[in-house]
């Protein structure tokens, strides 16, 4: 038994959300953020500075085109500088990011709810800002398309045996997953926000006075001016949300598509961080040539990403008081897993380090030497002091769950890490084998403008998620919580539905619990269609609702050997047939550099196929659908479970429904018969 | 009837596929026209003949006279230049006949002046691109291969759109286009069916280079 500290406020809470949590307050608190827009003042404050850096990388890359890379002060020998080195940096923190919040999908973790969304726009955003750097440092960058596989008047193919092609399959790959992930997650979410903004918009007419339309008409413009927003918003979500009502099928498949597309970006991360390294391994170079730099390069990333996860989390639990969704319990986590992936990253370097140290070759010796004082020794000290030795801080549990603590070392070991990368590019480049190329590289106003400016690219895209999305995963903060809504002892709003031909009739619950028993019994007394509608899925819905498996995911395996296979085939078609060409003496058919952009087509064309096979396969999008015409539908995406007997067949009669339901022992809150 | 608490119409999902239809369609439709726009014959200004200071007409002049491409055009056979013909090739016969047509005018003041005529350029190709006319000639490939009937053009035009294509075909498959040392500036010669053997004797006749070496970036790029 570990003795109990004295002091309390260094333990860990028990639970990892407030306990006083509830489905209702999760959607508020978060929604309240999208909606009435809390520190409004800070926020314009950052998105000035957002769209100030903004300006200054169109300048530098107007500049850019202007002029050529040569204002980036890159030389000859040191053709990749700055524009290199921000990019595997961003890479970095996006895959990091996705990787992240991708495995512990996987895994189960409890902890992801308050993480995922923060990982997945980081993710996006950082990919967008990477993804410029490849095509502004070609020299003629209006012809970046020319590394994309397509039919030319050139009768030419991107060589597939040359590494440098890898980034641009790797890069369009991970964007589509990245997105495909981010866009499933926020789904529901999505949902979530389309009815509680219509929720807002019927309160704020019900706020305005009724008298007040006479004697105050100028309150009453406003509410309704309010109420107009809202519905505007409501409009908006709604077509980003594509119709998503909840239904039991709708999850089952959902589940599925969120699942493999996580696996599938794993596989992305993977295979674009050990291709990077490899763009560089492959070579000769000194401090290149190595076997561990794809470790180093994963390990190197990972530690980014929950790096920049952390800073974003702690910034936004202080700046929209979320400190019952984001508990000192992620914090403690993410902290360990930074100290965690710290000492990972460390061991890489070191026992790269030491491999050299002990082998004879003496240019590789020139190369460490270089690194550890030479003229750009400040950024290796700096990957020492600023990524490796801040993190050790988290062996302490009062460091780890020390949100100042946490934003400083996150920060740091960003700053670190983007050293890793310098270090990694500039110092090796700056002399190889021959004296003459050996020249010295100092860092232009321009590199450092147009990395700036991309810093800016990023904050602005963040910003802009945060003011108008969900900010965290609303569906996977729930998770966490008991799948029971409010208490409602008011009997709810009684509609007969009038003459109108019925569409089916419905019922709704507080408790997940007795809306699957009611799903379960109206199903077996076979009175028509049933379905469930719920804010989250129900791992009873599918056996309640008799749906079978469903193995949705049978579609992403295939589109993903279908894209991976085609790929290969048309790189050895390329490369062995097509377009013949002697490179570095490499076989006509060198198979190996074809598996990077094959796994990285793969895993976008799964993505992408598990995406479209969801939304298909669920009749998405869908945005006038009768069970929108279910009284109080708004709630079955915040704290209520319906259960609907569609009129289909002969055997449908609402009284029998209506006379099924009221034997329950869960009674619903409140029956109607929904007009079509 | 109760007010719909819908919040989207009936009509909306019709609205949102057609958007939705009209995006895909729209790409798939941009691609389609940036592609077929670029490899158009307006695209590369094929089969245009600019204006030029005196309506010279290789039809009359190399067809109908029979003068020979390299009476005018004398450095082809030798050099990267065909050559341009000074007003002093013009002033060979046009001293002595033609003397005072209109038409001539320029050509005339050419002389008197002492100063170039001005012709747009027809053909080009790009400055990074290393063309070199005298060793296509010596190695068999004609005249018209390139440049289309010439002595059937009235004006001068671009018969062929001088895509990196255009001339990869070629270096990948001499054998293909390469004819006899008699035939190269003969306006009408074309492939027979005996082309493939006689092509590649031809190629190893002239010792022309392997596939892989004529398609090396360096033979046009340097």
């Amino acid at each position: 038994m570990r003795p109990v500290p004295d002091d309390l406020s260094a333990r860990l809470p028990p639970f990892l959300l407030d306990p006083r949590e509830d489905y209702a307050s999760v959607e508020r608190r978060i929604a309240r953020v999208a909606f009435d827009h809390p520190g409004w003042r800070g926020w314009w404050i950052a998105m000035t500075v957002a769209v100030g850096l903004l300006g200054v990388l169109a300048v530098s890359v107007g500049w850019l085109l202007i002029e050529g890379v040569g204002v980036w002060g890159n030389n000859i020998p040191v053709t990749w500088a700055l524009d290199i080195v921000s990019y595997d940096w961003w890479i970095g923190i996006a895959t990091g990011a996705f990787a992240l919040s991708a495995a512990s999908l996987l895994l189960g973790s409890a902890a992801r709810s308050a993480l995922s969304r923060i990982a997945e726009t980081i993710a996006v955003m950082a990919t967008v800002s990477a993804g410029i750097y490849p095509i502004i440092h070609l020299g003629r960058p209006w012809f970046f398309f020319w590394n994309l596989p397509y039919p030319n008047t050139l009768l030419l193919w991107p060589q597939f045996r040359s590494p440098l092609v890898w980034d641009a399959f790797d890069i369009v790959s991970f964007l589509g997953v990245a997105v495909s992930f981010w866009f499933v997650g926020m789904l529901p979410d999505l949902a979530t926000l389309r009815d509680a903004a219509i929720t807002r918009a019927r309160e704020a007419l019900r706020r305005a006075p009724a008298e007040a339309r006479h004697e105050a008409p100028a309150q009453h413009g406003m509410a309704y001016v309010t109420a107009a927003r809202l519905v505007r918003r409501a409009h908006l979500y709604g077509i980003a949300a594509l119709g998503w009502r909840g239904s039991a099928a709708h999850w089952q498949r959902w589940a599925q598509c969120y699942r493999t597309v996580a696996l599938f970006g794993l596989f992305t991360v993977v295979s674009l961080q050990t291709g990077a390294a490899v763009m560089y391994a492959g070579t000769v170079e000194p401090g290149w040539h190595d076997t561990m730099l794809p470790a180093e390069f994963v390990a190197g990333a990972l530690l980014q990403g929950v790096a920049a996860v952390t800073a974003g989390a702690v910034v936004l639990r202080w700046c929209f008081g979320l400190d019952g969704l984001i508990t000192p319990r992620h914090l403690s986590l993410l902290g360990g897993l930074m100290l965690a992936l710290g000492l990972l990253d460390l061991y890489c370097h070191a026992a790269s380090s030491f491999a050299v140290a002990i082998g004879t070759n003496s240019f590789e010796h020139q190369a460490d030497a270089r690194r550890l004082h030479g003229p750009h020794g400040w950024a290796f000290w700096g990957v020492l002091a600023l990524a490796f030795a801040p993190v050790q801080l988290f062996w302490f549990r009062r460091c780890r769950i020390a949100p100042v603590m946490l934003l400083g070392v996150s920060l740091c070991v960003l700053a670190g890490c983007w050293c890793d990368h310098f270090v990694t590019i500039v110092d090796t480049l700056q002399h190889d084998f021959l004296p003459s190329s050996a020249q010295l590289y100092a860092i232009g106003i321009w590199g450092a403008a147009t990395f700036l400016g991309s810093t800016g690219l990023v904050l602005s895209g963040l910003l802009l998620a945060v003011r108008y999305l969900p900010v965290l995963s609303i569906l996977g903060t729930r998770y966490h919580l008991a799948p029971v809504g409010r208490r409602s002892n008011a009997p709810g709003p009684k509609e007969d539905g009038g003459d109108a031909p019925l569409w089916g009739v419905s019922a709704e619950f507080d408790q997940a619990g007795d809306a699957i028993a009611a799903a379960t019994a109206l199903r077996r007394q076979r009175l028509g269609r049933v379905d469930l509608y719920s804010p989250v899925p129900l791992s009873d819905a599918p056996d309640a609702l008799a749906l079978g498996s469903r193995p949705v995911w049978l579609i992403g395996i295939a589109a993903a050997l279908l894209g991976g296979i085609g790929t290969f085939t048309m790189c050895a078609y390329a490369t062995g047939i097509d377009y013949v060409f002697l490179i570095g003496g490499r076989p006509r058919f060198s198979w190996p550099s074809f598996v990077v952009p094959s796994l990285s087509f793969a895993t976008v064309s799964g993505a992408v196929a598990m995406l479209l096979a969801m939304l298909v396969l669920n009749r998405l999008p869908r945005l006038n659908h009768p069970a929108f015409n279910i009284p109080g539908f708004e709630a079955a995406t915040d704290d209520r479970f319906f259960v609907s007997v569609e009129a289909d067949g002969d055997r449908f009669d609402p009284r029998a429904v209506e006379a099924a339901l009221r034997m329950l022992a869960g009674r619903p809150i409140s029956v109607a018969r929904v007009p079509r | 009837m109760r007010p719909s608490r819908q919040l989207f119409g009936p009509g909306a999902d019709a609205y949102l596929r057609l958007a939705l239809l009209c995006g895909a369609g729209g790409l798939l439709l941009l691609l389609v026209t940036i592609g077929a726009v670029s490899r158009s014959a307006w695209f590369y200004g094929v089969g245009v003949a600019p204006e030029q200071p005196v309506p010279f007409s290789h039809k009359h002049h190399a067809g109908e006279l029979g003068i020979d491409c390299r009476y005018c055009h004398i450095s082809v056979e030798h050099a990267a230049s065909p050559g341009l013909p000074p007003t002093w090739t013009c002033m060979t016969c046009h001293s002595q006949i033609w003397t005072t047509a209109p038409m001539l005018a320029p050509v005339r003041d050419s002389l008197a002046n002492d100063e170039p005529l001005r012709w747009k350029r027809v053909n080009r190709l790009p400055d990074y691109v290393y063309f070199n006319h005298g060793i296509h000639i010596a190695k068999g490939v004609g005249c018209s291969s390139c440049h289309g009937e010439v002595d059937r053009m009235q004006l001068t035009f671009r018969a062929k759109a001088f895509t990196m294509s255009f001339c990869i075909t070629c270096h990948r498959a001499p054998e293909r286009f390469v004819r006899p040392a008699s035939e190269v500036f003969d306006m009408r010669w074309q492939p027979g069916v005996e082309q493939l053997k006689q092509g590649a004797a031809l190629v190893r006749a002239n010792h022309i280079r392997s596939a892989a070496e004529l398609t090396d970036c360096s033979i046009c790029h340097r």
